[in-house]
């Protein structure tokens, strides 16, 4: 946009873009504010809606920190994977409510990215019935993961784990992130109205706290179906 | 309408200094284009109405810019408005009037009259140099700067009254970047209000549409320059070449889902109908006469289509009959008949 304010405005509007003070935001700046105005991390996973839709095709992105990330470390994660994808696909056959479902290595991570039915809970509970022992094999390579095998005799915290690595989903309206950090401290939403201009600032902290997310709810090519109701309408139903 | 004066008053509320009373109090500057619609094979399905089932219907179309200002800007950031009248084959018509913002500013006609005054465009200061840099210290974002010849905008008056009220933040906080098209043919069109549709078999669902535009959401660099004079040149080029084409999105509301709130767009992920696909390939030859003396309104409607409880809904049909008559446009719909009315 044409700036007519003068050198000196033309000069402040080209400092988010100036190395130096790139250098100041991220070191001096944004730590103060950390500091001011501690967020909480958020919860990972899909929030609780009474909604029909919004109950199906729900977004999994577990994200698992390898202990050994050097190239042997992730060749022996691809290869928990690779000898039982027989396991894995009867397995998820076995659960019936998950649309998609794989697996990724990603930088220092070995991440489970799926499309799933109905609650979060179940959906673990059901996964370790059925395809626990990979899981047992996945969490050994993972940070933390020793103290949860084996996952069939350590269900719920299995479940609060995966929810601790489940990447929090950004609200799909961006004011909405005023209701979560404050029901995460708990106070009452939105109650009094935040500063709408604080909300970049909002986000900058909690990308702080959450530095890994997931970025709205997503598209659904046909929303509102579950897997079930797929495989109901094309008859190849189980 | 519980208060019966209000439409007047949110008419008058709505009035910039540098309008027209000639003209529309806001969506001023617009062009009108004609061409048709036809229903999906599934539409019929979801709704009784006539332009659903599946026979050609003809349309007049008036994209328009959001801002009151008779001053034509179209490279600034601002709303756009896309005005569907269908002409049904028994000689009534109905109207869809949707806009780029995708939810309302407030959920009454009440609060919405407190918005218009409070966010009435007004003289501004550009902001400091100093004042930007703590705005970065403190990581929000500087106002914007002033567009070339702007001397009175809504922007911080807006502000001030969703920093009061919850309910206005999302669409004050979208509107304040909403952007300006490439072209009216290249945006997103949301009707914001949810509408009650009846099935073949009685079915009735509460919907909300959108048109959405085949050639892609497309918006000027926010960067360069902003041009005042670009939009209707585009769309008569556009229309010279080849027609311009909409997608009308159905989404199927749930239990608990904001029903009678515009302010609260519903999430992604509820059963969307693709309901047809509107076709423009003519722009309007005489503006004056077949586009901007149109009368269109939110409450034309058909059998098949009724108004939900939204009060904002109920009260834009007052508010836009009231804006046509002191315009001297054509009479509204209203006016002439009841036989489309709710």
């Amino acid at each position: 946009m044409t700036n007519d304010g003068g050198w000196f405005d033309r000069f402040v509007d080209s400092l988010p873009e100036r190395g130096w003070f790139k250098f100041l935001s991220t070191y001096v700046v944004v730590p103060y504010w950390v500091w001011r105005d501690p967020k909480p991390k958020l919860p990972g996973g899909p929030r609780a809606s009474a909604q029909p839709s919004e109950n199906v095709q729900r977004m999994m992105n577990l994200i698992m920190p390898l202990k050994d990330s050097s190239p042997i470390g992730r060749a022996k994660a691809a290869l928990a994977i690779a000898q039982n994808v027989d396991e894995i696909f009867a397995g998820l056959d076995n659960v019936g409510t998950v649309h998609t479902a794989r697996f990724l290595l990603l930088d220092d991570y070995i991440c489970m990215i799926s499309v799933y039915d109905g609650d979060f809970s179940n959906y673990i509970r059901d996964f370790i019935a059925t395809i626990g022992s990979v899981f047992d094999e996945v969490v050994s390579l993972v940070e933390g993961g020793d103290d949860l095998i084996p996952t069939t005799h350590n269900v719920e915290r299995f479940i609060d784990w995966v929810h601790a690595h489940d990447l929090f989903q950004a609200p799909d309206f961006p004011t909405d992130l005023f209701g979560l950090q404050d029901t995460a401290s708990g106070r009452s939403p939105d109650s009094p109205p935040h500063e709408l201009r604080s909300l970049p600032r909002e986000l900058i902290l909690q990308l702080n706290a959450n530095p890994n997310i997931s970025l709205g709810g997503g598209y659904r090519a046909y929303p509102g179906f579950s897997a079930a109701q797929v495989r109901g309408k094309f008859g190849v139903g189980w | 309408m519980e208060d019966p004066g209000i439409a007047e008053r949110l008419v008058d509320s709505l009035v910039r200094p540098d309008g027209s009373p000639k003209k529309r109090p806001v969506h001023t500057i617009g062009i009108g284009a004609t061409g048709s619609f036809l229903a999906s094979h599934v539409a019929r399905d979801y709704c009784i109405s006539k332009h659903f089932q599946g026979t050609e219907t003809p349309v007049t179309v008036r994209f328009s810019n959001g801002s009151g200002s008779a001053v034509q800007h179209d490279g600034w950031s601002d709303v756009r408005g896309m005005a569907t009248r269908f002409h049904l084959d028994d000689g009534t018509a109905t109207d869809l009037i949707a806009m780029t913002l995708p939810e309302f500013f407030t959920p009454t006609p009440e609060t919405f009259l407190d918005f218009a005054l409070a966010a009435k465009p007004a003289k501004f200061s550009r902001e400091s140099p100093w004042r930007k840099i703590l705005d970065m210290l403190k990581l929000t974002p500087p106002m914007r700067d002033p567009y070339p010849g702007e001397t009175v905008r809504p922007d911080e008056g807006a502000m001030r009254f969703a920093d009061r009220n919850g309910y206005a933040q999302l669409a004050v906080f979208q509107a304040a970047a909403i952007g300006a098209p490439a072209s009216y043919d290249r945006a997103s069109y949301h009707a914001v209000h949810t509408f009650v549709i009846t099935a073949p078999d009685g079915t009735r669902r509460w919907v909300r549409f959108t048109w959405q535009p085949i050639a892609g959401v497309l918006d000027t660099n926010p960067n360069a320059p902003p041009e005042d004079v670009y939009l209707q040149d585009k769309l008569r080029e556009r229309l010279a070449l080849a027609p311009a084409r909409f997608s009308l999105m159905m989404s199927i509301g749930e239990i608990g889902d904001a029903f009678d709130d515009p302010t609260r767009p519903w999430p992604p992920h509820r059963v969307r109908v693709m309901m047809g696909t509107l076709t423009l390939d003519t722009v309007v030859k005489d503006q004056e006469a077949d586009c901007e003396r149109l009368s269109f309104n939110p409450g034309l409607l058909t059998d098949g289509i009724e108004p939900s409880g939204d009060l904002v809904l109920r009260a834009r049909k007052d508010v836009y009959e009231i804006s046509s008559k002191r315009r001297g446009a054509v009479p509204c719909p209203f006016s002439r008949s009841q036989a489309n009315d709710e």
